[in-house]
C-alpha cells in the first residue's frame, strides 16, 4: 500500500505568539479530526510536523492519521527557514520509502509551508537539499501581509497569501489543507509530475493563490 | 440564514437554505429547509452543452425512465435530478435527498472514535479490507449477502442506463451510496451522463476505476481518434471493479508487481497499458505480497486467503471475463445484464454458515460436505440443492444453470417456478409475494406449496395441493407448476 507523506512545516518564531500560534494549534485539531473522518485519507495519508524559530525540529515523525497526537506548539525565537527546509529533507530521504524493482515505494510527499516573517538565516543552500529530496508539490503559505512573498516564490510555484494571520483566515487555510489532502489522496494517480498539480481546490475567501 | 426562493425551468419552486453543506470537485450543495431535497450549484458558469444535458437530464431521461412501467422500482436505484435552475447566473441542479439508510446510524468504533455518525456511507469505507476492519462499527457492515444484494442493485442500475443508450463514465465508490444494513445502493451524481454522439464525456473518471484504455491513451489529444473516452465499455470495466472491490474490499489490479520506479509512472502503467490482475491464473506477475499488508487487512486483502472464486462458479466467469480476457478488450467485457443476471442466481445459491460468523453467508461450492469459507464451520445438517430444469419443448426438461439453496428462512418465488418471470423492474406485484416455504421437521426437508397451481410431486406420482408438502429427498423430482413455463426440480442432497 503506497502511503501519501505529508510534511507540514509551521513558523513558531516569536512573532506568531498570541492569536497565530493559537489559530495553528487549532487548525491542527480541526486538520486531523477532518482527516480522520475521510476513509481515503485513513487509507493512504502519512502526517508528520515540522516546527521551526531560531532552529527546525521535526515535533511529530511521519504517523498514521489515526495515531497522530496533535502536539503542543509555542512561540519563540527567529525564522530559521533554511533550516526547516533542510530538516524538512533530512526526514524526507529517511522516512520517505523510495520504489526500487521488487517493491513499491510511497507517493511523492506533499509539504505546506507556511511562515509569517522573513527568513532569518541562509535558505539558499538548504533550498538545494530540499529540492535534492524530491518532494511533490510544495504549498508555502505567506501568513499575513508581513511576507515577502519572492521568497516563497522561490521556493515553490504554489503560494498562498492570508490577507490577516487572525484565528479566522488561519482556520479557513487549515480546512483548505485538509480538502488538499482529501483531494490528492483520491486524484494523485492521475495527475502527472507533481503529486496533485492543478487540481488543488479553490481557496477559501480571504486567502489568495499566487502562481507563479 | 436565509432561505434561497426560486422558479425552476419546469415552474416549480424551488427553496434552499442559504449555507453550503458540501462541495464537491465541481458544485457546492444546499439543502431544502425541509431537507427533501438538495441544489447543487455550479461554481463555474455552465456552458451551453452542460445547460442542455441537464435539461435532457431531468425532463427525457428522467420520463424514459421513472414515467414508465416499472419507473417506482427505479427510484430506489437512483437519486435522479429532477429539476435545473439558476442561481447568480450558475446553473443549479435539484435532487432529491438520500435516504437515511445512506447515513451512517452507529459509524466507526468505540462509540464512533471518528465522528462519523450522521455522514454519509460513501463506498470506500465498506469496499477497503483495513477501513472495514479498524474502524467501522460491525452495526454497519452487514454481511456477504447484502454486499451481494448491494452489487445485483448496482449492476440492475447499470443495466437499465446502458439499455437507454447512457453511459454513466464515472461509476465509483464515490458516486454509489451503500447501505450493507439492508443491502441496497444508489447511483447519485447523475450530471456526467454521456450519450453517445451527442453528449461527450467531460471527466476522465475516478482513480481505481477508469478502464486501462482510457489512461493509456489520455496524453493524446481528445479529438484524437485513438483516444478512448469513458462509453458504456468503459462503464463495464468500473462495474467490474466495484463488484470485485464490494466482494473482496481489495482492488483488482493492485498487486506487488513494479512497473516503474517513478510512482506516478508505475500508476499509469499498473492501471492502464500494463494493467494485470492480481489472481491471473497463469501470470503470477501482479500477485499480492503479503508482507506488504497492514495486518488489519487480513484476511481480505490477500487473494490466496479469499479467493476470487468464493463467489461462485457463475461470478467466477464474469469475473475472468472482466479482468483477463476483456481487460484489455473492451468489447469482451461482460454487460451490466450478465452481471445482474449471474447476481441473482448466486443469491439463490448463497447458504448461512451454522456458526453464524460475522461474514455470515457463502455461495454453495458444490460439494458434498460444505465449509464455510469464512470462519472454517462445516455446513451442519442435511443441506438439500434443488437444481432447476426448463422446457422450452413439451416433456424435454433443460438444466437452467441455476440452483436454489434450501434453509432455514429459505423461501421459494413466482420466478423460481415459472421460466418466464424475472426478478427485475418487469415483476408485477402479484409475483413479489413467496409461494412456498422449506422447513425443516423430524429429520427430513419439506417444501410447504402455499400457491403454486399444478406443483407434483414425479417421483411419488402425487399433486401436492396448496396447503401440502413434500419431503426433499435426494435425486427426487417435483414439478414446481403446471403450464408451459413451469420448473422442474432435481433434488440433490448436500451436508451431513
Amino acid at each position: 500500500m503506497r502511503r501519501l507523506p505529508i510534511y507540514l512545516l509551521l513558523d513558531t518564531s516569536a512573532s506568531m505568539s498570541g492569536e497565530p500560534i493559537n489559530a495553528v494549534q487549532n487548525g491542527l485539531n480541526l486538520l486531523i479530526s477532518t482527516l480522520r473522518q475521510d476513509p481515503y485519507a485513513l487509507e493512504t495519508a502519512f502526517l508528520s510536523v515540522i516546527t521551526f524559530d531560531t532552529e527546525a525540529r521535526q515535533i511529530v515523525p511521519l504517523t498514521e492519521i489515526t495515531d497522530f497526537q496533535t502536539p503542543d506548539i509555542q512561540a519563540r525565537g527567529v525564522t530559521a527557514l533554511g533550516d526547516a527546509l533542510r530538516t524538512a529533507a533530512q526526514c524526507i530521504n529517511t522516512e520517505v520509502q523510495k520504489s526500487s524493482a521488487q517493491v513499491k515505494g510511497d507517493w511523492k510527499p506533499l509539504v505546506f509551508l507556511m511562515t509569517d516573517g522573513l527568513p532569518t538565516d541562509d535558505w539558499k543552500p538548504a533550498l538545494q537539499e530540499y529540492r535534492v529530496a524530491r518532494p511533490g508539490l510544495t504549498v508555502c503559505c505567506a501568513a499575513g501581509p508581513g511576507v515577502d512573498t519572492a521568497v516563497l516564490s522561490e521556493i515553490s510555484d504554489t503560494v498562498v497569501t492570508l490577507d490577516t494571520a487572525d484565528s479566522s483566515t488561519i482556520s479557513a487555510f487549515f480546512k483548505w489543507v485538509s480538502a488538499s489532502i482529501t483531494v490528492s489522496s483520491r486524484k494523485i494517480d492521475l495527475t502527472k509530475d507533481d503529486a496533485i498539480g492543478g487540481d488543488l481546490p479553490l481557496p477559501p475567501a480571504g486567502i489568495s493563490l499566487i502562481k507563479t | 440564514m436565509n432561505t434561497i426562493t426560486l422558479q425552476a425551468d419546469s415552474g416549480r419552486t424551488i427553496e434552499f437554505t442559504n449555507e453550503i453543506k458540501a462541495s464537491g470537485a465541481m458544485k457546492d450543495v444546499y439543502f431544502s429547509p425541509d431537507r427533501t431535497y438538495a441544489v447543487g450549484v455550479f461554481r463555474d458558469k455552465a456552458s451551453a452543452e452542460l445547460k442542455e444535458r441537464m435539461r435532457e437530464i431531468v425532463t427525457r431521461y428522467r420520463a424514459n425512465l421513472f414515467d414508465q412501467d416499472g419507473g417506482k422500482f427505479w427510484q430506489q436505484h437512483f437519486c435522479w435530478p429532477t429539476d435545473i435552475v439558476c442561481h447568480n447566473g450558475r446553473l443549479g441542479v435539484v435532487a432529491p435527498f438520500f435516504d437515511k439508510d445512506f447515513f451512517f446510524e452507529h459509524g466507526s468504533k468505540n462509540n464512533d472514535m471518528l465522528n462519523i455518525r450522521g455522514k454519509d456511507k460513501e463506498g470506500k469505507w465498506f469496499a477497503s479490507a483495513s477501513n472495514r476492519e479498524k474502524f467501522l462499527d460491525p452495526r454497519e457492515k452487514g454481511n456477504w449477502l447484502t454486499h451481494l444484494k448491494i452489487c445485483l442493485s448496482i449492476a440492475r442500475a447499470v443495466r437499465r442506463l446502458h439499455m437507454a443508450g447512457l453511459a454513466h463514465s464515472d461509476l465509483s465508490y464515490k458516486n454509489v451510496l451503500v447501505d450493507p444494513t439492508k443491502g441496497r445502493a444508489c447511483l447519485i451524481d447523475i450530471d456526467g451522463l454521456v450519450v453517445p454522439g451527442k453528449y461527450p464525456p467531460d471527466v476522465a473518471g475516478t482513480p481505481d476505476f477508469i478502464a486501462p484504455e482510457v489512461i493509456a491513451t489520455q496524453h493524446l489529444d481528445k479529438t484524437d481518434p485513438n483516444r478512448a473516452l469513458p462509453s458504456r465499455l468503459t462503464d463495464r470495466h468500473a462495474l467490474a471493479v466495484l463488484i470485485y472491490m464490494y466482494l473482496f474490499y481489495r482492488h483488482p489490479l493492485r498487486g506487488a508487481k513494479v512497473f516503474d520506479p517513478d510512482p506516478v509512472r508505475d500508476e499509469e502503467l499498473g492501471m492502464g497499458t500494463h494493467a494485470l490482475f492480481v489472481e491471473h491464473p497463469s501470470d503470477a506477475g501482479n500477485r499480492v505480497r503479503r508482507t506488504d499488508l497492514r495486518p488489519q487487512a487480513l484476511p481480505w486483502g490477500d487473494p490466496a486467503e479469499r479467493p476470487y472464486t468464493m463467489a461462485g462458479p457463475l461470478l467466477k466467469d464474469l469475473f475472468d471475463k472482466a479482468f483477463i480476457t476483456g481487460l484489455h478488450t473492451p468489447d469482451d467485457r461482460p454487460s451490466a445484464a450478465d452481471w445482474e443476471n449471474a447476481l441473482v442466481r448466486t443469491l439463490d445459491m448463497i447458504q448461512p454458515c451454522s456458526a453464524r460468523c460475522d461474514i455470515g453467508w457463502y455461495v454453495f461450492d458444490n460439494s458434498r460436505s460444505p465449509v464455510c469459507p469464512h470462519c472454517g464451520t462445516p455446513y451442519r445438517g442435511k443441506l438439500p440443492v434443488l437444481n432447476l430444469y426448463s422446457s422450452r419443448t413439451s416433456g424435454q426438461y433443460r438444466p437452467d444453470n441455476h440452483r436454489l439453496m434450501v434453509w432455514d428462512g429459505q423461501s421459494l418465488f413466482p420466478w423460481h417456478a415459472d421460466r418466464s418471470l424475472y426478478p427485475n423492474e418487469h415483476l408485477e406485484d402479484r409475483h413479489k409475494h413467496r409461494v412456498g416455504y422449506f422447513q425443516f421437521h423430524d429429520g427430513d426437508w419439506h417444501l410447504v406449496n402455499e400457491g403454486l397451481q399444478g406443483m407434483k410431486d414425479i417421483t411419488g406420482c402425487r399433486d401436492i395441493p396448496v396447503g401440502g408438502s413434500v419431503t426433499l429427498a435426494d435425486s427426487k423430482q417435483i414439478l414446481l407448476s403446471g403450464g408451459q413455463a413451469g420448473r422442474l426440480v432435481q433434488v440433490q442432497m448436500a451436508g451431513s
